[in-house]
């Protein structure tokens, strides 16, 4: 984990292609009409869901492809091509492709609650659908509700409150695609910090002839995460200067940052664990009462689930890793206070989560990936054959050797989760053994999710 | 301003020419080819079971079934209808067609026992005729057990238990003494009423209920037994054991009738205890399978089976205390 990064704007065509100011719609103009046909088999397509587009696109496709390659490779790209905030943008801004003069919004432009300039909200809207997953994930109807519903919360917040403001905070899947983007070894970053305070004019966050100010309503001068960069690019178009780049960098370069870290972004990575988890003792794992339970929402079995799923998220896995800091706090004679260290500790958990959503997702995406092609020549199951592929039968993919992807993935994880631990109880001027606790919590969820997934 | 007029133009290609294009061809295909495509995945109960379980069709439709399962082999059954599916294989799509002829509500099932809730998994193809979509239900008959009041939660030992397992072809010898209404009656109450005719006298209580076993078999005919001895092969044996002796593997956890009074028998019934089998009619043995028990874990199959099914199911029923050699 070195400081070593690229910039890649120093190619020209990189950097021709981001000044674009094609470059966002034209992938959008890709994302919103798949998007848009998600929601429509969702609604008037088959319900089984192995055959409608919504669900295979949306759960496995996209999915794979957010937590396998974007997430893990290329931080926020996907919040620069999400279609859902779209639609809001592009009326706020009553522009599609050029700027307004000096990057003038219309919008109400209501500022968000200081209270709630954290992602608290985000966390309980994941939770919330994270509790209903089972039933979102295989009936097309909710899920295309579900996708309806963010379209229709993105755009009322586009047209009342300033810029980005449903991704900054309400998005559901902003929250963990904000944390797990710090692992990524790409990054937006200004050049040189000293030229930026030179600029009065700050055209990166207030916006130009040339561009909208950044719409997730950061400064680009102090950002040192990608945690809430949505990597749009707008402030490479504002800035006269030409002092924003993008870089490559070493992975989880953000994890060496201290700045900024709160007690709301480490429940994101509590949340985000425990969901992996448990997901794959009720999705995956050998016990139908759970997955029936999960399923049966609004029986009494299902109050049990979502209160031990609350509890599980909000309680239970931060207690024990409370415990474990605590603990470490002990060996290590370390000063200060608990929350804080509880708080600096739980990003050890940001590679960790990543790790395990990844390996988990392996094992139902290769199951699944092959219904893709049925769905493609017929995605609303009316019995379409558009491109000869409908009747391909099911297959998994690569069923054998699942393991071989999933073990490096896993292991990878725990060996970037224990040098986190260890670099932030260096950190905190104590001895190695003081990341102990920490490093065994991590090795325990290591082997529960071995034991779960094979 | 070419510019932002070639990107609203996109967009709004987007919004209005695509989803008019996607619903127009379906459209068109419907024109051209009118048989209706539904999909129809059987997922494991625990997972869902069918999807959809509910169908809805209209009168004179062209409907093709398009069947898949993305967990374990399940199969396919609709009694009323005539159509079934032997094997859902996993990854498989299995089709069939057919042209809904009268309205009505007609359930399916899976035929194959593919987890202990297999016979949870059912579901229903509603037939609609678009010129009375709604009929007034129609009333039929209560089944007999319940104009007779027979209490089918109650235990019916048999008064008289024959101490060898009777034989049908030894009772032919005695075919013209057997008599009754076999359905009403209980085996048990048959043999009693031979017993007690001054006529039989000479003959011994193991001969008569060979004759009573000659009886049952000879109204039931071959066909029929054969016919019950499939169905329950596939819809009974895992619970109730192939031996009939309730010792089937998915019937293991089930209640039985001790969900009703605790000191009777827990799991599914034991079709080779003679006292219970042989004091109940066909009757009280069809308000069972109609009904199913409540709480004991049986399924209820009065919308599955045909009368004619349930009879053949009754007939083979018997062959667990006769020996219809």
């Amino acid at each position: 984990m070195t400081d070593q990064r690229l910039e890649l704007t120093r190619i020209p065509l990189v950097k021709r292609i981001l000044a674009s100011r094609w470059l966002q719609w034209s992938l959008i103009a890709i994302t919103l009409p798949v998007f848009l046909l998600a929601i429509l088999t969702g609604f008037f397509g088959t319900p089984a869901g192995s055959r409608n587009f919504g669900i295979v696109f949306v759960w496995i496709v996209w999915w794979a492809l957010l937590i396998l390659v974007m997430l893990p490779f290329a931080g926020r790209l996907w919040c620069a091509v999400c279609p859902i905030p779209a639609p809001g943008e592009w009326l706020q801004r009553r522009a599609l492709v050029q700027p307004r003069a000096g990057g003038r919004l219309y919008t109400l432009g209501w500022k968000w609650h200081r209270r709630l300039d954290n992602i608290w909200l985000q966390n309980a809207a994941f939770l919330a659908v994270a509790l209903f997953s089972v039933v979102i994930l295989t009936t097309p109807f909710v899920s295309a509700l579900v996708l309806t519903l963010f379209a229709l919360v993105a755009l009322g917040t586009s047209l009342l409150f300033e810029r980005r403001t449903f991704c900054r905070y309400l998005c559901p899947v902003g929250g963990f695609i904000g944390l797990y983007s710090q692992v990524a070894p790409i990054e937006v970053r200004v050049k040189d910090h000293a030229l930026c305070a030179t600029h009065k004019e700050k055209t990166c966050y207030v916006g130009s002839d040339a561009g909208y100010g950044c719409p997730w309503l950061i400064f680009p001068a102090t950002l040192d995460r990608n945690t809430y960069c949505g990597m749009c690019t707008e402030c490479l178009k504002t800035c006269p200067l030409d002092n924003v780049a993008l870089y490559a960098r070493t992975f989880g370069k953000d994890l060496l940052t201290h700045r900024g870290r709160r007690l709301d972004e480490a429940y994101k990575a509590f949340i985000m664990l425990t969901c992996a988890l448990l997901y794959s003792i009720v999705l995956i794992g050998p016990w139908a009462i759970l997955k029936e339970t999960a399923y049966a929402v609004g029986s009494p079995a299902w109050w049990f689930y979502a209160i031990f799923f609350l509890a599980a998220n909000l309680v239970i896995v931060p207690g024990i890793f409370l415990v474990c800091v605590v603990l470490g706090k002990s060996i290590g004679r370390i000063q200060g206070a608990t929350r804080q260290l509880f708080v600096e500790y739980a990003y050890v958990l940001v590679p960790l989560g990543l790790a395990a959503w990844a390996a988990f997702s392996v094992s139902f995406v290769l199951i699944n990936l092959s219904y893709t092609w049925q769905v493609l020549s017929d995605p609303f199951g009316w019995g379409w054959n558009l491109f000869g592929t409908a009747n391909w039968q099911w297959s998994p993919y690569w069923a054998g050797g699942q393991a071989f992807l999933q073990i490096p993935i896993l292991l990878v994880g725990l060996g970037a989760a224990i040098a986190v631990a260890l670099r932030t109880a260096r950190e905190q001027r104590a001895s190695p053994r003081a990341a102990l606790p920490i490093a065994a919590f991590c090795l325990a969820f290591t082997w529960v999710m071995v034991l779960l997934i094979f | 301003m070419k510019k932002e007029f070639f990107a609203l133009t996109v967009v709004l290609f987007i919004f209005v020419i695509f989803p008019a294009s996607l619903f127009g061809y379906q459209r068109w295909r419907t024109n051209v080819d009118p048989v209706r495509v539904i999909d129809l995945s059987a997922n494991a109960p625990a997972s869902g079971g069918w999807v959809p379980d509910t169908i809805r069709v209209n009168l004179g439709e062209r409907v093709r079934l398009r069947i898949s399962s993305p967990d374990v082999v399940h199969g396919f059954q609709v009694p009323a209808l005539g159509i079934s599916v032997d094997e859902i294989l996993p990854g498989h799509v299995e089709q069939v067609e057919f042209t809904a002829m009268r309205a009505g509500r007609f359930p399916f099932a899976c035929t194959r026992w593919c987890s202990a809730d297999h016979w949870r998994m059912r579901g229903v193809i509603q037939v609609i005729d678009p010129a009375n979509p709604n009929p007034a239900p129609q009333k039929s008959a209560p089944p007999l057990y319940q104009q007779l009041k027979i209490d089918i939660d109650a235990m019916h030992p048999a008064a008289n238990v024959p101490s060898a397992r009777p034989s049908a072809a030894r009772g032919a010898l005695l075919a013209s003494t057997a008599a009754g209404d076999l359905r009403v009656g209980s085996p048990s109450d048959v043999f009693a009423n031979l017993r007690a005719d001054a006529t039989l006298k000479s003959h011994s209580d193991s001969q008569l209920w060979d004759a009573v076993a000659f009886a049952w078999k000879h109204a039931s005919g071959d066909a029929a037994i054969a016919r019950g001895r499939e169905l329950y092969a596939r819809d009974c044996a895992a619970c109730h054991g192939e031996s009939g002796q309730g010792d089937g593997l998915v019937g293991r956890n089930l209640p039985g009738m001790a969900a009703m009074d605790s000191s009777m028998r827990r799991g599914p019934a034991d079709f080779t205890d003679a006292a219970q089998m042989l004091g109940a009619s066909d009757l009280l043995l069809q308000g069972k399978i109609l009904r199913g028990g409540m709480g004991t874990g049986m399924p209820e199959w009065r919308t599955l089976y045909t009368d004619e099914e349930m009879w053949d199911a009754i007939s083979f029923l018997r062959s667990f205390v006769f020996d219809y050699k």
